[in-house]
């Protein structure tokens, strides 16, 4: 009776591992895609001497990655191993890709972009200006929703986009706009004769098997696990001195800092604290602190705090050096920013009011408004330990001056989305940004009626400014306006910028080059093939 | 029994919808906009409204969600939002990957947990009790991810024997060595998580079966302990453990989403998290219909099971 029981169950058990096994062994049915990547990578250098980069990222990229639709960071960062743009503008400046260099026409509306003429596409076609024409088209077409759409399109008009030679490319901006050169960078150019027919830019079978001219040609994808790059032999800006590149996925950042510290990987971004608690020194590791011109502010809501000398006070009752010590522990971590322009940026100044902490003036300013007992609700992400901090940090500082704070932590998201309401429950947040570098990139926070102005104040003259500095093409003039608009903004009592914290860079010490590879924001490295590894 | 199956299959499909609703609209009421996690605040209003449209979330909810379900009864679960990936084929990939890690986790803690649950609850309150009984409390006290820390930390950077992250070594993916290498510390931590449980239930059903008449009467025949212990209690301590088998069945999909995360394992854990913190809307979608089928189907299979292997319940279908 049992035995049979027992035979019972064991065929039963059978059946099931059987179904299990199959059900794993049908998935691993061959999709074509591994096979396809493995062809298209033309110049494959995998000799047992070749060495590998492996660079911890938090996320997977997937390898369905496109220029026109591509927008997070982690996907970023594969397009700019595979593909080129004309140009990368920077804080330090413009660096010249698959364009040499631009003129600009007298009425400053029309940008002529002299291409290179020696680059070829990773399947041997020739680069030419059919294919960035072809590219900004795509970009600036309503119906693909690439992301650099609203730098091309304006109200004004859109970008046009003129093949003057194989080698030239005109392109006229519909009003003279001083930030257009930064407008027009930062675009990557995929090849036309792969692409011309495709009719749905984010999900094709081409997108998989990219064809590129950048320092690298993806050669290998493992869902979850990594993508793998094998150095472009024919890269025009000189092959490429590692010859794989590896972007490995780590989303646990203790298992990474293990990992970087026994070898395995060689690269990965770490928070001060983290770097705090390894060995750097030990595991033959050394750290680069870098700027993403990243601004982490207190905004107040001037829907709820009306009066400004109330603003003020608050603003006057803070001390930020104390906040970013606490938070990021040593002064090579961050720089302290005074304006809504994060330092190191040609227009930021320090010619504008601080706030440097003075309780006295504080307190006068709260008894001049007639308030007394002020008690506000400040708003931060709770799973941000940054934020947690400086959170705390406030409520301490201001509690010193009389003012009481409600801490209402919560999930980040959910916040920004609550922030974007005029009529939002909030008195203050905290937050980040990071924008471009010509400061009127910056107008969608701080003009009046901007769609992510989380202040809600109404000041037509902040307005004017930026509309001034748009059109201003002179830059002493332009430097002007933006120290005025600066000085402007901090006057409201609503923007009190905390810190301009870096991020940093764990790297092994035999990894070189760093320097002329360039640290950049979003992508890390501006060009991948300036690295050197022994 | 047939009937009762074929009853049993037909009340789980309406629950089965009535769970997509429930997940479609637990979403949807939820605080943020699927939008935000494809723009940023460099874009204009109207490259956001295209992008919208684009993606149907200009839409009433209620042709938002016959579009998706209509995918989902397809076979097409959408593309992922932020990677813009297929997400079938992604589960196509990493599930099995899941399931390569679970399976044999699952099947060690659960013979093991037989073994020394039985031993446990046939003796009762002796020493050996007291140990397996004790250290399945600490067990079941004792976080995964601190588990899978302390390994990784002396196996992987101390002692720097095995390797901390992902299935493979890139570029040995067809070794079988190196794979066992990088299975070893996740597949140990989870049959750690899966023990505890397991061993106390069949502890406290092995106790509960000792206090029946019958074993009293077995007693009173002058049966031997070994002879009550297998042809008696181990029967029935095993029918209600079969059907837990069933109820396993969502663990191949859920079942290791933090170890999967600690380790780096290529499975639905990181790629479900990840989902969530990006706000990919079609990704949590997709895997809270399918965890949440397989709860169903679990339940259904544990029925079945205790059908064919109960004949009580068999004829009272």
């Amino acid at each position: 009776m049992i035995l049979k029981k027992l035979k019972r169950l064991t065929a039963l058990l059978c059946v099931s591992v059987l179904t299990i096994s199959m059900l794993s062994g049908c998935s691993k049915d061959p999709t074509g895609e591994e096979d396809n990547l493995n062809s298209t990578t033309n110049s494959t250098t995998t000799g047992q001497n070749a060495n590998t980069f492996t660079y911890a990222i938090a996320g997977d990229p997937g390898s369905n990655v496109n220029v026109i639709t591509t927008s997070d960071r982690f996907g970023l960062m594969t397009i700019k191993m595979i593909y080129s743009p004309l140009l990368m503008y920077n804080a330090d400046g413009e660096n010249w890709f698959l364009a040499k260099s631009v003129d600009v026409s007298d009425d400053n509306l029309t940008y002529t972009f002299h291409l290179r003429d020696d680059v070829k596409w990773s399947d041997g076609e020739p680069f030419t200006a059919d294919d960035v024409v072809f590219t900004y088209n795509a970009m600036k077409d309503e119906k693909n929703a690439g992301w650099a759409y609203s730098q091309l399109v304006y109200d004004q008009g859109s970008v046009e986009i003129t093949k003057v030679d194989d080698y030239t490319v005109a392109m006229t901006m519909p009003f003279v706009n001083a930030s257009a050169l930064e407008m027009l960078s930062n675009i990557f150019i995929m090849p036309e004769h792969i692409y011309k027919d495709v009719t749905d830019f984010e999900n094709n079978d081409y997108n998989m098997n990219p064809v590129g001219t950048g320092p690298y040609v993806m050669s290998e994808y493992s869902a979850g696990s990594y993508v793998k790059f094998t150095k472009n032999d024919n890269y025009f800006l000189g092959t490429p001195n590692i010859d794989n590149i590896v972007f490995q996925v780590i989303e646990n950042s203790n298992t990474a800092m293990l990992a970087i510290q026994s070898g395995e990987i060689n690269a990965w971004i770490a928070t001060p604290s983290e770097v705090q608690q390894m060995k750097i020194d030990e595991n033959n590791l050394k750290t680069v602190a870098y700027s993403e011109g990243r601004i982490g502010y207190l905004m107040l809501n001037a829907n709820r705090i009306t009066d400004e000398k109330v603003r003020q006070a608050i603003l006057y009752a803070l001390n930020k050096d104390e906040i970013n010590q606490a938070c990021f522990l040593s002064s090579e971590n961050y720089e302290t920013p005074w304006s809504f322009i994060p330092p190191g940026n040609t227009y930021f100044t320090e010619e504008i009011e601080k706030y440097e902490q003075n309780i006295e003036k504080s307190k006068e300013l709260l008894s001049e408004a007639g308030v007394s007992g002020l008690k506000i609700k400040l708003a931060y992400g709770s799973s941000d330990p940054v934020q947690q901090k400086q959170a705390v940090m406030i409520q301490e500082q201001l509690g010193k001056a009389g003012i009481t704070v409600e801490l209402a932590g919560g999930d980040a998201t959910a916040i920004s989305n609550a922030m974007k309401k005029a009529d939002n429950e909030y008195d203050a947040y905290l937050g980040g940004y990071i924008m471009g570098i010509d400061p009127d990139t910056f107008a969608s926070l701080f003009e009046s009626d901007a769609a992510f102005n989380y202040m809600h104040y109404d000041y037509p003259e902040i307005d004017e400014l930026f509309e001034q500095g748009r059109k201003e093409t002179d830059p002493e003039k332009r430097k002007e306006i933006y120290t005025n608009l600066q000085q402007a903004i901090q006057k409201t009592g609503c923007f009190y910028p905390i810190t301009s914290n870096k991020r940093i860079l764990v790297i092994s010490k035999n990894v070189t080059g760093i320097e002329e590879a360039k640290l950049v924001p979003v992508y890390t490295f501006e060009d991948t093939s300036k690295l050197k590894m022994k | 029994m047939a009937k009762y199956i074929v009853k049993r299959i037909l009340t789980a499909i309406p629950m089965v919808f009535i769970i997509t609703i429930i997940c479609f609209s637990f979403i949807h009421f939820a605080p943020y906009d699927a939008i935000d996690s494809m723009t940023n605040p460099k874009m204009s209003q109207e490259t956001i409204d295209l992008i919208r449209a684009k993606y149907g979330y200009d839409q009433p909810l209620y042709v938002q969600y016959i579009r998706w379900i209509q995918g989902m009864l397809g076979g097409n679960f959408g593309y992922s939002i932020v990677t813009h990936q297929s997400i079938a084929d992604d589960l196509v990939t990493r599930i099995p990957n899941t399931i390569k890690l679970i399976l044999p986790a699952y099947l060690t803690a659960y013979i093991l947990s037989i073994i020394l649950g039985l031993i446990a609850g046939s003796h009762k309150n002796k020493w050996p009790d007291k140990l397996i009984d004790g250290l399945a409390s600490i067990g079941i006290a004792t976080p995964t991810f601190w588990v899978a820390m302390l390994l990784i930390y002396f196996f992987g950077y101390k002692l720097k024997v095995l390797p901390i992250i992902g299935m493979h070594t890139i570029g040995m993916e067809d070794s079988f060595v190196d794979y066992i290498k990088h299975f070893i510390m996740p597949y140990i931590v989870l049959t750690l998580g899966f023990l505890p449980d397991s061993i106390r239930y069949v502890r406290s059903s092995t106790i509960t079966q000792y206090s029946e008449d019958y074993v009293m009467v077995q007693n009173a025949f002058g049966a031997s302990k070994r002879e009550i212990m297998f042809k008696h209690v181990c029967k029935n301590v095993l029918l209600p453990i079969i059907t837990k088998l069933g109820m396993a069945l969502p663990l191949l999909v859920t079942g290791a989403i933090i170890t999967e995360t600690i380790f780096g394992w290529p499975g639905i854990g990181p790629y479900f998290i990840k989902a969530i913190q990006g706000m990919d809307y079609p990704i949590v979608m997709a895997i809270l219909v399918l965890s949440s089928t397989l709860v169903i189907l679990g339940n259904l299979l544990s029925d079945i099971l205790y059908c064919i292997t109960d004949p009580r319940i068999r004829e009272m279908g």
